[in-house]
């Protein structure tokens, strides 16, 4: 069996006894067949292990919707405040953009690293506000549950009363370019 | 009515073993996870397919095989007569049930359990053979969605006039009173999925019709297959130049 072609549904890729079943494929009557689009991928058997037979696997082509999972960094703009959490709609997740809607939740707990008892929901977020945050878990049925407890991560841009974008000045405040009034903000250190 | 001349030809100049020409397009909606077109001669049909997404209706959710649904309808465009159809017509929840049966049996429902897949199937044009055209449609858009599935599956019509079996009925052929044998193929497998027909016919010439309308399958398999091919070489061309 040859890697690097082109496989579709019911195609018989080989015997269920000399391969490992990997994703985009499946087993019946002791003979592996393709169950997606896609290209045939053969990975080697790690040299440690007892089972010495390469996993085959069929990868699809057409790319998916980015979906967010624990410990990726996402992009994400806030929607609500409440005094102990607040919500927010992910955009992107890495560099992704997201094709469906995620909402995502950080909690008061988890805005900053130090006196985490101490946070103000109203002095770390706005509506509006464009955060980079780390998805800690899956979370309830509705949302995920986002940090923004390192140094990098926190509130990248947000919008000032006047209607421009906010300068940092220090890692709990936001300038604005035009009146010079400062807003409270736990903002990200970008990198 | 003569459907076949003296010359062996069929009122539209097809040979009696002879499929119409087949054309279909991958990815036709942006907003779908799946979708595809699928012609058979005049007659066109679009599939698209939304899935695997979480179950809608709480109460029909299974927890050990993804929930498949299909709408099929026909565009008022789509024949002749312009008639408006409802959704509930008894010929059209007949096809819903038969496509999803269909489709139903070719994913792979115990890999995908709490989930829904919707399949929405149109026609666009009607020109006999939609039961057929309908279910390779819907497999193609399948396929896009990346769903799963044990094997391809297509179908084909074939019917039996003038002493003659006849693969891919038109319209004109369809109503001209002869039995309509429709099929679906796992070809690879080798396995029958669906198989209707709505007529008493002599049990040598039902066999001589399934075989007929069975090669018409596997034939249009081989099509599906190399569309699909096609379609995925183009969309590994288009991601190329992300890979640095």
């Amino acid at each position: 069996m040859s890697a690097n072609e082109y496989r579709t549904p019911g195609e018989v890729l080989g015997w269920a006894s000399e391969y490992v079943a990997g994703p985009g494929t499946y087993v019946w009557h002791e003979k592996v067949y393709a169950s997606v689009v896609g290209l045939l991928r053969l990975t080697p058997a790690a040299t440690d292990v007892e089972d010495q037979r390469p996993t085959i696997e069929v990868t699809r082509e057409k790319e998916r919707g980015a979906v967010p999972e624990p410990g990726t960094v996402v992009t994400a703009k806030i929607t609500k405040l409440f005094p102990r959490q607040a919500a927010a709609s992910i955009v992107c997740v890495g560099p992704r953009a997201v094709r469906d809607k995620f909402t995502g939740i950080i909690r008061q707990q988890d805005v900053r690293a130090t006196e985490i008892d101490k946070v103000d929901m109203h002095t770390s977020f706005r509506p509006g506000d464009i955060v980079r945050a780390e998805v800690i878990s899956l979370g309830d049925s509705r949302a995920y549950y986002l940090s923004t407890a390192k140094n990098e991560l926190g509130v990248v841009s947000a919008t000032s009363d006047a209607g421009a974008a906010m300068v940092p000045v220090s890692w709990q405040e936001m300038q604005c370019p035009i009146t010079g009034q400062r807003e409270p903000r736990k903002v990200a250190k970008v990198i | 009515m003569d459907f076949i001349s003296p010359e062996g030809l069929r009122l539209d100049g097809r040979r009696p073993f002879e499929l119409r020409q087949l054309h279909a397009e991958i990815g036709v909606l942006d907003n779908a996870d799946g979708s595809a077109t699928f012609e058979m001669g005049n007659t066109k049909v679009i599939a698209v397919v939304y899935g695997p997404r979480e179950v809608q209706n709480r109460s029909q959710q299974q927890l050990d095989h993804a929930l498949v649904r299909c709408e099929y309808s026909m565009a008022t465009f789509s024949t002749g007569d312009r008639r408006r159809r409802g959704k509930g017509d008894r010929r059209g929840t007949e096809l819903s049930l038969v496509i999803r049966q269909t489709m139903e049996a070719a994913i792979l429902t115990n890999l995908l359990p709490r989930s829904q897949i919707d399949i929405f199937v149109q026609v666009l044009q009607a020109d006999g053979g939609t039961r057929a055209c309908c279910i390779n449609a819907a497999a193609l858009a399948l396929a896009d969605a990346g769903i799963p599935m044990r094997d391809l599956v297509a179908s084909c019509s074939a019917g039996y006039l003038n002493s003659t079996p006849l693969l891919d009925l038109n319209y004109l052929e369809d109503s001209g009173g002869g039995p309509d044998l429709t099929v679906a193929l796992f070809s690879k497998l080798d396995k029958v999925t669906l198989l209707q027909m709505d007529a008493k016919v002599p049990l040598d010439v039902f066999e001589k019709v399934m075989n007929l309308a069975s090669e018409g399958a596997k034939a249009v398999t081989q099509f599906l297959r190399e569309i699909l091919m096609e379609n995925t070489k183009k969309l590994a061309f288009a991601k190329e130049p992300l890979k640095v």
